[in-house]
Parts: C-alpha cells; sequence; structure tokens
C-alpha cells in the first residue's frame, strides 16, 4: 500500500473523528445526573429513579435526569467524590437514606466527615422499621415477644439484612433495649440485605425479622408473615391499617428510613433552592404520588433547610444512641 | 391451570412484545460478550429507556429478561475467544472452551455452547413453568447451615481440579478465600484488611477483581508470546465453523445433567451462575472424564458449565416470582423494575398479575428460541474475532476492561485495583497457577464463612446445627462421596488392572 | 535458577501469611454474636497458607520462562502506560486517551507506526460511538472540554 493512501486515509479518519467528537460533546451538555451510592438494583438505585422518573413525568427537567452508579464503602466513596471532586456540581445530586445518617453518627464515612460537610437537599419519600414473625408464631402482638425477651433474651432468635451497627440491627437493638434486655445477650443473625433475611424467616431459620413494613406487603397479603408493630409514629392507612405502632403498645420505638438527596458544599444557594423547589413541586403531583406508592413508600415532604436541620439532628441523635446501646463510647 | 401461561403466549407473541424479546435478545448478546458489561449493566442501563418509552409493565419485563437470558448466551463468546470471562458464570467456561478455539474449533465451540445454553435454559424454564411454587418452598427449608454444607459440598468437588499440581490448586483457593474477606465484616460490621480505604470497604468487586485477574493478565502474556513469537500465543487457522450433530450427542448427558444442577443451584437465594457452573463442571470432571482431557478442550467440559449458568439464570426466577426474594444481582434488578410498575413480586403475583407473569415465562421460551436461531448461524462472525491483528485485538481488550470497570464504579481506585489485580494475576499464571481456583475460593469463601457464622449465631453457638437437617446431612454425605469415591474406584481399577495381567 | 522460582513465591507468601494473620489478631471487635467472629477465618487461612507454602519450598515444581530484559521493560512500560491511561481517563477525556492508548499499544504489539495511528484513532472513535451511542454507556469527555461548553 504506497504510503500517501494510508495517509490520506489517516486525515480522514481523524477529520471524521473530529466531528464527532464536537458533536458528541455537544450532545452532553451537562444533563442532571443522579448518583446512586451502590451496585445497579438496591435502594439507592430506586431511590434515583424515582427522582428522575418522576421529573421527568412531571416535565421538571427539560433533559432525563442520568443515573450513575458510584458503590464502594456503604457510601463513603461517593461521599468523598461530592465533598471533594465534584463539590460545586449544580446537576448534581446524590441518593441517600436513614442509613447514610446512621453511617455519619458512626463515623464510617472517616473521622474526617460530618453532616456538615454536604447540603442536604430533601426527602421524597419514606418508610417505617417493622417487627415481623412468621403467620404461625406464638407471639400475637408486640408485648407479648417483648416478655420473651425479657425474659431469656436468647430464646427469641432475630435475624435482619444488616451487621452490627447498620439500620436493622440498630431496629433490633432499640427493642432490646426498650424491654431492658442488652443488645448484646440478644441472639442476633445479620443477613445480606433484607431479601435474605426474609427467605430465613419463611423457611423458619430465624423468628423474628427486623425489616421495613412496605417492603412485606407481598407477604402481608398472602398472610405468610404478621406484622407485630411498625416503628412509625402513628398508624398508617391503606393495607397497613391494622397494624399496631410499637408506641401505641408501650414501647417508646420508631424507625423512620427516609428516601432523599444531597448536594455538594460548594455548590450556589441558587442552585440549591431551585433543586429544593424543584423536588417540592414534584412531591405535590398525583403522578408522582402514584410513583412513589409504587416504590412501597409513605408521603414526606422536607425540603430545603428544613430537610438539612431535620438531617443533622437526626445524626446527633443517632450518635446519643450508638452509645446508649454499647456500639460506641 | 397453565391457562396464566396460554395467556401469556397471547401476550408475548404480539408483534411489539415479539420485536422487544429480539431487541432485547441481541443486545443482551452484545453486553454479555464485552467483558464487565454483564446482565446487571445491561438492563440498568436499559430500565430508563424501557421506561421513557413509556412501554406496558409486561412489555418492559420481556425486553429486560431477554436482555437478561441474552447475555448469559453472550458472557461465553469472549470466555472463548480470548480467554476473559465476560461474566461471573462464564470463568468455568474458559477452562475448556479457550483451548479448543486454540485448536481452531472456535465455531464449534461457539455453536456447542449455544445448544447448551439453549438446552439449559429451557429445561430450567420448563422446571419453572412446572414446579415453581413447590420449589419454592423447598428453596426457603436452605438456611445459613444448609448453604454451609452445600459450599463443603462445592469445596469437595473442587477436588476433581487438583490436577497435576495440587499444592498450588490450594494455594490458589486460600488466596481466593482470602481475598474474599476484604471489606466490611457481614456478621459484626469490623473492617478488615481494608488499609483505610472505603473503595475497600464493600469488599473486592467481582467485576474487577475477574477483569483484572484474566483481561490484564491476558494482555501481559500476549506482550510476552508477542515478543518471543513462540507458538504458545498462536492460534490455529479456524477450520470448519459448524458445531456436528454428533459432537452434541456426545455431551448430551453431560448437558442433561449440568442443567438440572444448574437450576437446582439456581434456585437458591444467594448462589448463582458462579457456583452452578462451577459444580457442573467438576461434577462432569468427575464422571465422563476418563483421559483426563478436561481443561485441554474436551468438549463436555465447555458443554456443562454452559448449559449449568443459563440454567441458574432461569432458575432464580423461581424465588423472585414466587417469594419476591431476588436470587441474584440480576433478578434483584428486574424486581426493582417491576416496582416501578407498582408490581410487588411475591406469593400474590401468580393470582393478582397473570398476565405479566404468563408473559415474562412465555418471553423466557421465545427468547431462547430467539438466541438459539441468532447465535449457531453467527457463531462463524463471531469467531473470525480471533483473525483480528493482535495489534488491534490488544487495545480492544485494553478498551473494554477500562470501560467496564469505570461505568460500573464511576471511580478511578477501581480501575488501579483491577491493574494491581491484572499484575498479581499476571505472576500466578507466570508461576504455573489455574486462576479458576482462585476465583472459585473466591466465590464460595465468603459464602462458607458468612454461612458458617449465622448458622452459629442462630445456634447460640452449637456446632450441632451444621448437621441437624435432612438436607445437610444429605449434603455432607455428598461431600464424604466426592472425595471418597474416586480414590476407591482408583483402587478398584487398580486391583482388577492386576486381575487381568 | 531451574528450582528458584517456587521457592522465592513460598517466601512470599509465607510474608503474606504473617501480615495477615498479624493483621487480622489486631482487629478490634466490638462485641459478635457467633462464636467464630470475623478473626477466626483469616488466622485459619494464613495457617493453611504457610503450611502450603512450606510444603512448595520443599517439593518446588518446574521454574518455567521468566521475562528479563527487553520484554520485562516492555511489560513494565506497558503496565505504567494502562496506569496513565487510568490517571488521564477522566481528565483528559475518553476518546483522547484511548486514541493515544491504543496507538501506543499497536505499536507495541509490532504494527507500522501508520497502521498504529489509522488503528488506535478509528479504534477510539468506533468504541465511542459504540458505546455512548449505541449501548447508552456515558463515558468521560473530558474536563479541559467542559469549560468550553460556557457552563460551570
Amino acid at each position: 500500500m504506497p504510503k500517501s493512501s494510508s495517509l490520506r486515509r489517516w486525515a480522514g479518519a481523524a477529520i471524521a473523528g473530529a466531528t464527532l467528537m464536537a458533536g458528541a460533546v455537544q450532545a452532553q451538555a451537562k444533563p442532571p445526573e443522579c448518583i446512586a451510592p451502590a451496585k445497579p438494583g438496591g435502594g439507592y438505585d430506586l431511590t434515583c429513579r424515582l427522582a428522575a422518573n418522576g421529573l421527568q413525568d412531571a416535565d421538571l427537567i427539560d433533559e432525563p435526569m442520568m443515573v450513575s452508579y458510584m458503590p464502594g464503602g456503604i457510601g463513603a466513596v461517593a461521599y468523598n467524590h461530592v465533598t471533594g471532586v465534584r463539590d460545586d456540581d449544580p446537576n448534581l445530586i446524590v441518593a441517600a437514606s436513614t442509613g447514610a445518617a446512621l453511617n455519619l453518627a458512626l463515623a464510617k464515612f472517616g473521622q474526617q466527615h460530618s453532616a456538615d460537610d454536604v447540603r442536604w437537599l430533601g426527602a421524597l419519600g419514606v418508610d417505617y422499621g417493622a417487627v415481623v414473625v412468621r403467620a404461625d408464631a406464638p407471639w400475637q402482638n408486640l408485648g407479648e415477644l417483648m416478655a420473651a425477651l425479657e425474659e431469656e433474651p436468647s430464646s427469641v432468635v432475630i435475624g435482619a439484612g444488616g451487621t452490627v451497627g447498620s439500620q436493622d440491627w440498630m431496629k433490633a437493638a432499640l427493642m432490646a433495649k426498650a424491654a431492658d434486655v442488652d443488645p448484646r445477650s440478644l441472639r442476633y443473625v445479620a443477613f445480606e440485605g433484607g431479601g435474605e433475611a426474609l427467605a430465613a424467616l419463611l423457611g423458619e431459620h430465624i423468628q423474628v425479622f427486623t425489616g421495613d413494613l412496605a417492603e412485606l406487603k407481598p407477604q402481608l397479603d398472602s398472610g405468610e408473615v404478621r406484622i407485630l408493630a411498625a416503628l412509625s409514629e402513628e398508624r398508617m392507612a391503606g393495607p397497613y391499617a391494622d397494624i399496631p405502632t410499637a408506641k401505641e403498645q408501650g414501647f417508646d420505638v420508631e424507625w423512620p428510613i427516609w428516601r432523599g438527596y444531597y448536594m455538594g458544599p460548594n455548590v450556589s444557594d441558587e442552585a440549591y433552592q431551585a433543586w429544593s423547589d424543584r423536588l417540592r413541586e414534584l412531591s405535590e403531583t398525583d403522578s408522582f404520588a402514584t410513583l412513589r406508592e409504587g416504590r412501597g413508600l409513605f408521603p414526606m415532604a422536607r425540603f430545603g433547610d428544613d430537610f438539612d436541620s431535620y438531617v443533622k439532628q437526626q445524626v446527633e441523635d443517632f450518635s446519643q444512641l450508638a452509645r446508649e446501646v454499647g456500639l460506641t463510647q | 391451570m397453565f391457562d396464566f401461561l396460554i395467556d401469556g403466549f397471547g401476550v408475548a407473541l404480539t408483534p411489539l412484545n415479539l420485536g422487544l424479546a429480539f431487541l432485547g435478545a441481541l443486545l443482551g448478546t452484545l453486553f454479555g460478550a464485552l467483558p464487565g458489561i454483564g446482565p446487571i449493566n445491561g438492563i440498568a442501563i436499559l430500565m430508563p429507556l424501557a421506561y421513557t418509552l413509556g412501554l406496558p409493565a409486561e412489555s418492559a419485563l420481556i425486553l429486560l429478561a431477554g436482555i437478561y437470558t441474552g447475555s448469559e448466551y453472550g458472557g461465553r463468546m469472549s470466555s472463548i475467544l480470548l480467554n476473559v470471562p465476560g461474566d461471573a458464570g462464564a470463568v468455568m467456561t474458559t477452562l475448556d472452551g479457550h483451548p479448543l478455539a486454540k485448536k481452531g474449533l472456535a465455531g464449534p465451540a461457539l455453536g456447542l455452547s449455544a445448544v447448551s445454553s439453549f438446552i439449559g435454559a429451557t429445561v430450567a424454564i420448563i422446571g419453572l413453568t412446572l414446579f415453581a411454587p413447590l420449589l419454592a418452598a423447598v428453596a426457603v427449608k436452605f438456611g445459613p447451615a444448609e448453604f454451609f454444607a452445600l459450599m463443603i459440598f462445592a469445596f469437595a468437588s473442587m477436588s476433581a481440579m487438583m490436577g497435576k499440581d495440587p499444592v498450588k490448586t490450594l494455594i490458589g483457593a486460600v488466596l481466593g478465600v482470602l481475598i474474599s474477606t476484604v471489606g466490611v465484616d457481614s456478621g459484626t460490621g469490623v473492617l478488615r484488611f481494608t488499609f483505610d480505604m472505603p473503595e475497600l470497604y464493600d469488599g473486592i468487586d467481582f467485576v474487577v477483581m475477574i477483569i483484572g485477574l484474566f483481561a490484564v493478565s491476558e494482555i501481559l502474556l500476549m506482550l510476552e508470546h508477542a515478543f518471543r513469537h513462540d507458538a504458545e500465543g498462536e492460534m490455529a487457522p479456524i477450520g470448519r465453523v459448524m458445531v456436528k450433530l454428533s459432537e452434541v450427542l456426545y455431551c448430551k448427558w453431560s448437558i442433561l445433567r449440568s442443567s438440572v444442577i444448574g437450576f437446582v443451584i439456581g434456585i437458591l437465594p444467594g448462589t448463582g451462575a458462579s457456583v452452578a457452573s462451577a459444580v457442573a463442571y467438576t461434577t462432569e470432571k468427575r464422571l465422563t472424564d476418563h483421559d483426563n482431557s478436561f481443561g485441554t478442550g474436551n468438549m463436555r467440559g465447555l458443554a456443562a458449565p454452559e448449559a449449568a449458568n443459563n440454567a441458574s439464570a432461569a432458575g432464580s426466577f423461581v424465588p423472585m416470582l414466587t417469594l419476591g426474594i431476588p436470587g441474584s444481582g440480576t433478578t434483584a434488578i428486574l424486581l426493582g423494575a417491576l416496582m416501578l410498575y407498582n408490581i410487588n413480586p411475591g406469593p400474590m403475583m401468580f393470582r393478582e398479575q397473570p398476565v405479566v407473569v404468563g408473559g415474562l415465562i412465555a418471553s423466557l421460551y421465545i427468547g431462547n428460541v430467539v438466541l438459539l436461531l441468532l447465535n449457531l448461524p453467527l457463531a462463524g462472525v463471531f469467531a473470525r474475532v480471533l483473525q483480528v491483528p493482535r495489534w488491534l485485538l490488544v487495545p480492544s481488550v485494553a478498551i473494554l476492561a477500562f470501560v467496564g470497570v469505570y461505568q460500573l464504579h464511576s471511580d478511578l481506585m477501581a480501575i488501579y485495583l483491577m491493574l494491581v489485580i491484572g499484575v498479581f494475576g499476571y505472576l500466578l499464571r507466570k508461576f504455573g497457577f489455574s486462576l479458576a481456583p482462585v476465583v472459585l475460593g473466591f466465590v464460595l469463601g465468603g459464602l462458607m464463612e458468612e454461612n458458617l457464622r449465622r448458622a452459629l449465631s442462630i445456634s447460640g453457638g452449637d456446632v450441632a446445627i451444621l448437621w441437624q437437617s435432612a438436607l445437610s446431612v444429605g449434603l455432607w454425605i455428598a461431600a464424604a462421596l466426592v472425595v471418597l469415591l474416586p480414590l476407591a474406584a482408583g483402587r478398584l481399577k487398580a486391583k482388577l488392572m492386576e486381575k487381568a495381567a | 535458577m531451574t528450582l528458584a522460582a517456587d521457592r522465592i513465591l513460598s517466601l512470599l507468601l509465607l510474608g503474606l501469611a504473617a501480615f495477615v494473620a498479624v493483621q487480622a489478631w489486631q482487629l478490634e471487635v466490638p462485641f459478635s454474636y457467633d462464636p467464630v467472629g470475623p478473626k477466626a477465618f483469616p488466622l485459619i487461612l494464613s495457617g493453611l497458607l504457610a503450611i502450603l507454602a512450606i510444603v512448595l519450598f520443599v517439593r518446588p515444581g518446574a521454574s518455567g520462562q521468566w521475562p528479563t530484559g527487553a520484554l520485562l521493560l516492555r511489560l513494565v512500560f506497558t503496565m505504567v502506560l494502562l496506569g496513565l491511561y487510568a490517571a488521564l481517563f477522566v481528565n483528559l477525556g475518553f476518546l483522547i486517551t484511548t486514541a493515544l492508548v491504543s496507538v501506543v499499544i499497536a505499536w507495541l504489539f509490532g504494527a507500522t507506526p501508520g497502521k498504529a495511528l489509522l488503528g488506535g484513532v478509528l479504534l477510539a472513535v468506533g468504541s465511542y460511538l459504540l458505546f455512548t451511542h449505541a449501548l447508552g454507556i456515558s463515558l468521560p469527555v473530558g474536563s479541559w472540554i467542559e469549560p468550553l461548553l460556557g457552563e460551570r
């Protein structure tokens, strides 16, 4: 092959490449983005998609929102990324939940990080903890279970989808505390996610599962499980109307699991305000209510500074709780 | 009682849904063929598209299920052609698939694996249709103690892979298990071997691990072969392209046995295609490998893991559809997709959403036929990847490795980690280690530790729980048999030989 | 150096086993619900590894052929190149880094400079189109380009 022809071809390719590159760059003029600090398929993924699909359906964003994944360090990798690298990106929100607040309280994101490092944007929904047993379990209400725990803490096998120090464990530990039992004397089994724990409950390997309320709807409908208590402030409506709260049974345990978002610390006030208004507007549309219910979430509407102070207060409460249940000094 | 399935075929055979099944199969094959971009990412990437297009629930599910099954087909391609597994279930496929390609039989290898995949998936889908609710009830009987016994059985099966260098096989497995201990301890939340790097808290990601071990080390080895101009790196010229019927028939029992093994293991929540293909491969090696040719390009050694990983993919739909519990990472994300459509998979789904369930199962049948028809004639085309000159092929492998890891993690640390693991993999291969025991140790070791500790937390420390159920006793006996029987058989054979002489 | 490689390996493995044991021993466990705890597995594994390493030291296998001189240099160069690829991937963007790395690798594998240039650029552009347009995967554009867009 003569050299000139291969050179000419190369030049042609280079021009083609340059044009394509310019085109691609224009096409990517910064669509809004939501980072799910986990692998695809988990709760954070769904939290991002809730915003992405909701905002798109309600025409609150011009371009579809991109969902990207940044697993690692139970969310710490994304937290580092947003506080360090993309700290002022006005088009970036990151999915978060009660779990992130708990991890911050336990310094699991590293000692150098606190809840003050990001701007908490708002929450679009909430689920509540639930105390679940099989339909054929001997305990008819929370009181009976607690009595059994009080008498002999190791007589009841409790399982859930998280390690010591996780949300699921905190629910169990708070229950133990309400029954005047040292959380360390429980029999607690940590599974990899709520699904495996639920399977273990159905297969009679564990007796009590400290899960999430809305997650359990299919099994509740089919009558396989009995929910002894919802860890919410008040009774929930609809299919959950018959489930008493722990509080009304005399045990002061609450565990809301909010699903929300944060932004980088140096995002401008305008951008922060615009996003918080956008989410507030979204939460008020009818189409979003359907979407939220489908995702198994109850309404929660806290945005902007209101949400920011809510999360920071929660982190402080959790630090206090962690000391009380013996997790930290 | 099969009304839902007849209705389902009615749904799946509409032109739109048929087209989506085809599109899903095609895209899935492509996603699976690219190392690192497996079914989970394929579905995550296309889920917003399905939603944006406003597809109804059953259509979206058909598209996504097509991607899932398609990528299980596609995952084998890079295993066979490049010795780089496309996803977790395709690791065992490299063992005999790549040697076949080296012999110039890439075409028949791809064809045979397509047929095995088809049979595996079909057996599993029939199982799913007939016994789903029944099987779900058995699957939950698998508690931590039974899983621990299953892992013991799986490790015992691995003894078949000891080969000529048992010490290095064992060292490889131990290293694999050690790597699985990195990260937050699932029982106590303690950080192990993370060295204050948050990127390591969640443990070493499987994709980063196999891409590093296989793809990066392969690049270095290819460079070595090219530099030395030695024959080891050379491929025999591509011979015939189509698989022969006699070759399929030669493997028929291996395929059927592996299909059943894959399906059963796929049903259990928490174990997936990687465990299924490993158990199928080692079982077949033990049963049929009389001349010790597994690992050198034995057709059965290729057919077994391929049938098993596709069967397990279909099997993992059982707990998802009947219990609402995902059996694998991929079904977890399908579950999420359903929830976006206000459908809660679970015990009531067969009754409340028969159209969705029927349409999904019907689309699995159709998708598999589509995939077989797509893959058989294309085997010859894909085999030509081997004719791509090295200087183009190697940068392509590098690009795929980088893009695969980057789009999964959006984080550079993961890429650096992949490179470090790549050097580690290269050194292991230079020292004469096989990578399969490392990967199996990694997959099985983590499950073994977690389940042992869960079982003991349930019993409060009493080890008797490990052999209290009939299921676990059965698995312990099976584990003992797979280790002892070959020894006994060997003795017997020697005695007979003596007598004959 | 017929027997040396495996012996060196066994010493490295012994070192690794010791490291693992020390690290595992130092884990601080607030409390554990199972009697095994997070320490036992790594400790058992390090013991196993140590025993196997000793067996390997006593009965080493053949050493195989190890890269030296120019080849070793090339292997190290390739790893450094891939490391640079990773380091520049986000800031310079996918297209430029991929083109550069592909050209160099192609050249390393014996392509003529012309072929390497053409192949590298085509690979970069082709894979970019495949990933972003056909498969919907987003790739880094390059932070140097972003100011040109006039945003941020």
